[in-house]
This record gives C-alpha cells, structure tokens and sequence, in this order.
C-alpha cells in the first residue's frame, strides 16, 4: 500500500470538499462507435462532443456515459460496449511512497557532490 | 508507479538545491485553479547567456499520469550522465556521453513536468479518469476545461474534438487562455527563447506536429489561420480549407519526427507514427499548433517547432493505455524520443559562431542563406536536410578533437564571412581546407549513412574552386546531394535551365532561382554591409 503525504492528504480533502460532477452521475463506457444499418457517418460523432480517445484501429473510440450511449444508439449508430469505466481513484497500489521517491533520487545522483540544504 | 504532484514538486526542488550549477526551478507566475504551484526547471550546463531553448511539458491532461515522471527522470539522467560522463542508455538505444555533454552545452533545456497540478491530485484520489484542470464553469455544475485547446489558435472554433460545451471533455474554456496553467506555459515562451516546444501526452504511440485544425498546403501562402474567425464555437466556415506551411518547415517537421521515430524504435522496437496533428482528429487551440503559430500571427516573435507525443500503444482497455501498471517502458521510449528531439534542436553553426566568435551578423547571414534561398527550392531543402542531419554528429566528433575542432570553427567562420559578401570567391585553399575538414570528420564517425551525407559535401565543395558565394548557392538550390556537380547554369537561363523550376519554388514563385543571385547579394542585411551592386568579383586573398 502506498503511502501518503500529508500534501497529498490534504489534496485529497480539499479536492473532497469542492467536488462537483464535471460529467453526469452514474457509470461510464469505454465503446467504439460503427456506421450501424443506417450507415450514419461517423464524422457526425464529434458533433456528440464525447470524451473520443485513440483507437488503434483507427476507429471511433470514445468513453462516454449511459446518457451518452443511448443518444449515440438513438442517431442510428452501432456501438460495441467493451467495458465499464468506473469514476474511481488511480489503484493506490500505483502510486510510489514519499520514500521511494526520495530514494529513488537519492541512488540517481549517488557520489556526486551536492550543495547542502537549506 | 507513479509520483504524486508533491514529490515531482520535491524532486525539482532537490534538484535545483543541490546541483544550483545544472538546474534552476521557477515558481511561474500563476498558481492552478485551486492554489497550487506551478513549476519550471531549466537544465544547463556552462554559464553564459541565454541559449537555444527546448520547452518540454507534461501533465497538460490529468489522466496521461507517465509524462511527468518521465520529464523529471529524463533532467536525472541528462544530468548524471553529464557529470559521470556515461552514455545514456534506454533500452536499444545509446546515447554517447559526448552527444549528451554537447546536448547540455549548447541549450537551455525547460521542462514544466506537471503542468495541471489539479488534475493529478483529482485522478489519484478522485477519478482516474480525469481529463482536464479543475475550473469551476459558471453557471453550471460541470468542472474543467480542456488545457489542449484553450491556447490562442483558431480558439473556440469547434472543429472535430473541440467544443464549447463546458460539460464535456473538450471544452474550449470562455476564452483564449482563461486558465491560469496555460497562461503559465505562455509565460515561459513569452520571456524565453524557446526554438523547439513538446507538449508529452499518452497514447497512441503518435509523434504529431502542425497542423491540427486542417489539412496542410504548401502552395497557397494566403490560407492562413490568421484570416479565419475565433470564438465562433462552430466549424472552420470555409468548405475544403487546407492551411499553409511553407516547404522548408513541413520538411523539418517530418525529418526532425523521422529521427524521433528512428530514436523511439530503437529502445524496444516500438513505432511510432510520425504525422499531421489532423491525422489523430481535427483539433484547435492546442499547444503545438500555437507554439508553432506564434511567429506567424506575430512577425516580431521567433519561430518556435511545436510537437506533440502521444505516448505508449493501447494496451486493452483506456484506463491501463492511459495509466499502465508498469509506465517503465512507455518512459523509456517517452524519453529515447525526447533526447532526439533535443539532439535535433542543436544548430551547429549558431553555436560555434555564436559561442566561439560572438559572431551574430555572420550566423544571420548563414540563416539567411538557408532560409530564403536554399529552402526555395527542392533541392535546397535536401541540402538542408542533409545539413540538419550531419551537424550534431559531426559536432560531437569534432569536440573530441580540439584541432579538427579549431579546423571546423575556421570552417564556419569563412563560411559565414563569404555569406556577408557573395562576390567573393571560394579560394583554392580555401576549398582545400573545407575538403581536409570533411575527410578527416569522415574517419570519426561510425554511421555509414553519416560518412557518405560527409562524401557528398565534399564532392560539391571540391567543384567550387573559383566560384563566388552566390554561385556556390545557385549551384546548391539547383543541384541536390545525390546528383554529381555540373556548373551552373549560364547566366539568363537560371529559372527555367535548372532544377529549380516553379514546382519546387516556395510560393509558387517563377522568379525565385533567377532571383538567387540578387538576393543572396542581400543576405547581410540586418546589421551587416550589403554587397555592392557594382562590386566586381575578387578573389579573396588570404
């Protein structure tokens, strides 16, 4: 488990306190976006202004909400859900401890002289 | 793993502390959306005045989480590899400790590692997969703007991913540089010189440069952003709108991508796509079409390359493409790519002329040649390719030798002197001594390639014995590399005799080859004593 610092602790409060939804309540969708029967164009999609991310295929690729994948199923478009994208923080597992940073650092510039901190 | 904001902000600060010789870190002017600092490191080695300068930012979307880590860890490893003076090493890929040691003398690298504070903390305690900075957006419950298209480009046009609806992803911003973490990255390019800009983004394994609102021409000079409307918060109202670049810039753009690539696959064999910012979706107001734009929309400001990487591949689903559980690699490559383009931000004859002589005039006037006359023609530009992609090795082998080095200088400032005078001619000796140069950088570098790019200056030069400047340039803008020297022209047939037709011509002009020779006459302006018109041809005595 990585640890804190009380930086980012009291990021994380403050943060708390001034959350406010930047997209709709509810769970989001990680789709790609296809023509469907109707053949719709799919340069049509940015009119949507979704959250369109790269798609190796060179496709549409977009995270969007269940509001979202509705409107995109109403236009007539195909939409191939892949998974769910859930409104969670990073994997704190992912994040390096205050002393790894430092030491990580500290091995970096081993043996060459330093200025003494203030 | 991934560093919190406050542990980048450490690391720079320890930086800056203890090696205050290498690395100096500003707080820039403005604080994020909810209070925090913003900082810049710049990273140098040697004193002196203000340098060539890189501007590498990361973090501009919250959720793109390896970017910044891999800006601080790129100034470490510049730095230790300089001061233990090893080579650097990503993967596949080497880089000699003299590449490294010339990169770090002859820049002053800027980094703003993180540049949207906010939106880290919010992806490492909030939402994983926030895109933008924290903005409160009045009049409704939507937080954030888009930090990638609130820049003073074709602002507020919504063109492809761009929108001015605040509850969206792309939102624009109220207007052009409302946030305070972009006004920051301005501030940099507004108070130093910053002649290559990277904006580090994830993913898609992309190196991008302008443009990204349309397609790009060469043709047409009068397609320019500058005649379209902003702030329409509509599409580009003119059907088929191509915008141009000129001929020598979209060369360079593409070649300097090239050597990222080339740099990029050689860590682990990953390639990245070296293309248009439009290739990856229509976009406006960001950072490095702007970076780009500054020079165009204000004839005052120096040109600035702006690129932008879109680091790692897609990796199965959107949240491990954007935050892998293991960043290492994608760094790596991030990194390999990063010190290419550095390497590639080094103009060799500005830094002899301007480090060893102080000779400003005499390096105007070379760019002058370069820029007005060789990147007017097809040919020209190769020789300016060919110039770009010789200068830094052949630097770096020459500093290894401080007599071929003292050669090489003396190489650059004749060369710089005839470029203020083009009726001079190009002296035997003079020839001999640029050929001894060439053969003798020849034997010190390794790359095939390198050695025959060498060869090919030589051959030219050794056919110039007796020429003028202006007829050595003549020769240049019509004969490329490959071809083997004939003598120019006669006089009268240059426009149409040559290869310097029209179709290689920027701006379409007929005139522009016949027009080489009174222009190159023209080449010192700016401070330095034109030729004179009726100043007859005279062989430089030495």
């Amino acid at each position: 488990m990585a640890r804190r610092s009380k930086r980012d602790e009291r990021d994380e409060r403050d943060v708390t306190v001034d959350e406010a939804p930047g997209r709709p309540e509810g769970g989001r969708f990680e789709a790609t976006v296809h023509p469907g029967e109707r053949d719709v164009a799919l340069a049509q999609v940015s009119d949507l202004d979704l959250d369109r991310i790269p798609d190796p295929q060179g496709g549409v690729r977009v995270v969007v909400t269940a509001d979202e994948l509705a409107e995109l199923v109403r236009r007539g478009y195909e939409v191939r859900v892949f998974r769910t994208v859930p409104i969670a923080p990073l994997d704190p597992s992912l994040i390096e401890s205050d002393e790894d940073a430092r030491r990580w650092l500290d091995e970096r510039v081993a043996g060459i002289p330093r200025e003494e901190e203030g | 793993m991934y560093r919190t904001v406050a542990q980048l902000d450490s690391l720079t600060q320890l930086l800056a502390t203890w090696f205050p010789d290498f690395f100096t870190r500003i707080q820039l002017p403005e604080a994020s959306v909810q209070g925090r600092p913003v900082f810049a490191l710049r990273l140098r080695a040697g004193t002196g005045p203000e340098r060539r300068g890189v501007l590498l930012v990361g973090g501009t979307h919250a959720r793109e989480l390896m970017n910044p880590d891999a800006i601080v860890e790129l100034a470490v490893d510049l730095f230790t590899s300089y001061v233990n003076e090893r080579d650097l090493v990503y993967g596949g890929r080497r880089w000699p400790a003299a590449d490294v040691k010339l990169i770090l003398e002859a820049l002053d690298i800027w980094m703003v590692p993180c540049v949207n504070p906010d939106g880290r903390v919010h992806v490492m305690t909030i939402d994983g997969m926030w895109r933008k900075n924290r903005r409160t957006n009045a009049g409704t419950t939507c937080i954030g703007v888009d930090l990638n298209r609130n820049a003073d480009f074709v602002w507020g046009v919504t063109q492809g991913q761009t929108s001015c609806n605040p509850c969206t992803d792309i939102y624009v911003g109220p207007s052009a540089f409302s946030e305070p973490e972009n006004r920051n990255v301005k501030h940099l390019l507004d108070t130093h010189r910053v002649d290559t800009f990277v904006d580090v983004h994830s993913y898609s394994e992309l190196i991008l440069w302008p443009w990204g609102h349309a397609p790009s021409q060469t043709t047409d000079p009068s397609k320019r952003f500058t005649t379209l409307p902003t702030g329409t918060c509509a599409p580009i109202g003119v059907p088929g709108y191509q915008e141009y670049i000129p001929p020598r810039d979209l060369q360079r753009f593409q070649t300097v991508g090239g050597r990222i690539r080339d740099a990029i696959e050689a860590v682990r064999g990953r390639t990245y796509a070296n293309q248009a910012g439009i290739a990856l979706y229509p976009t406006t107001g960001t950072w490095s079409d702007y970076t780009y734009s500054r020079h165009i929309a204000n004839s005052r400001l120096n040109k600035t390359y702006g690129f932008t990487f879109e680091t790692g591949p897609y990796v199965g689903s959107a949240e491990e493409s954007f935050h892998p559980a293991d960043p290492e690699p994608v760094k790596r490559d991030a990194k390999s790519g990063m010190v290419a383009l550095l390497q590639q931000s080094i103009c060799a004859i500005e830094l002899i002329g301007l480090q060893f002589f102080r000779a400003q005039t005499e390096v105007n006037a070379l760019r002058k040649v370069r820029d007005k006359l060789l990147a007017t023609t097809d040919a020209g530009r190769e020789w300016i390719a060919l110039f770009e992609r010789v200068e830094v090795p052949a630097l770096a082998a020459a500093l290894q030798d401080r007599d071929l080095l003292a050669e090489s200088a003396e190489l650059v400032k004749r060369s710089a002197g005839l470029a203020r005078d083009d009726t001079v001619k190009l002296t035997a000796e003079e020839v001999d001594a640029g050929v001894k140069v060439l053969r003798r950088l020849r034997t010190r570098v390794d790359d095939p390639a390198l050695r025959t790019d060498l060869r090919a200056i030589e051959v030219h030069l050794d056919a110039m014995r007796g020429v003028t400047m202006a007829k050595a340039v003549e020769r240049l803008m019509a004969q490329p590399p490959s071809a083997k020297p004939k003598p120019p022209v006669p006089r009268g047939r240059a426009a149409t005799g040559s290869n310097a037709t029209s179709k290689g011509i920027e701006n379409g002009s007929p005139k522009a080859t016949a027009n080489a020779k009174a222009s190159a006459g023209k080449v010192a302006e700016n401070g330095a004593p034109k030729a004179k018109a009726a100043a007859k041809p005279r062989t430089r005595a030495r």
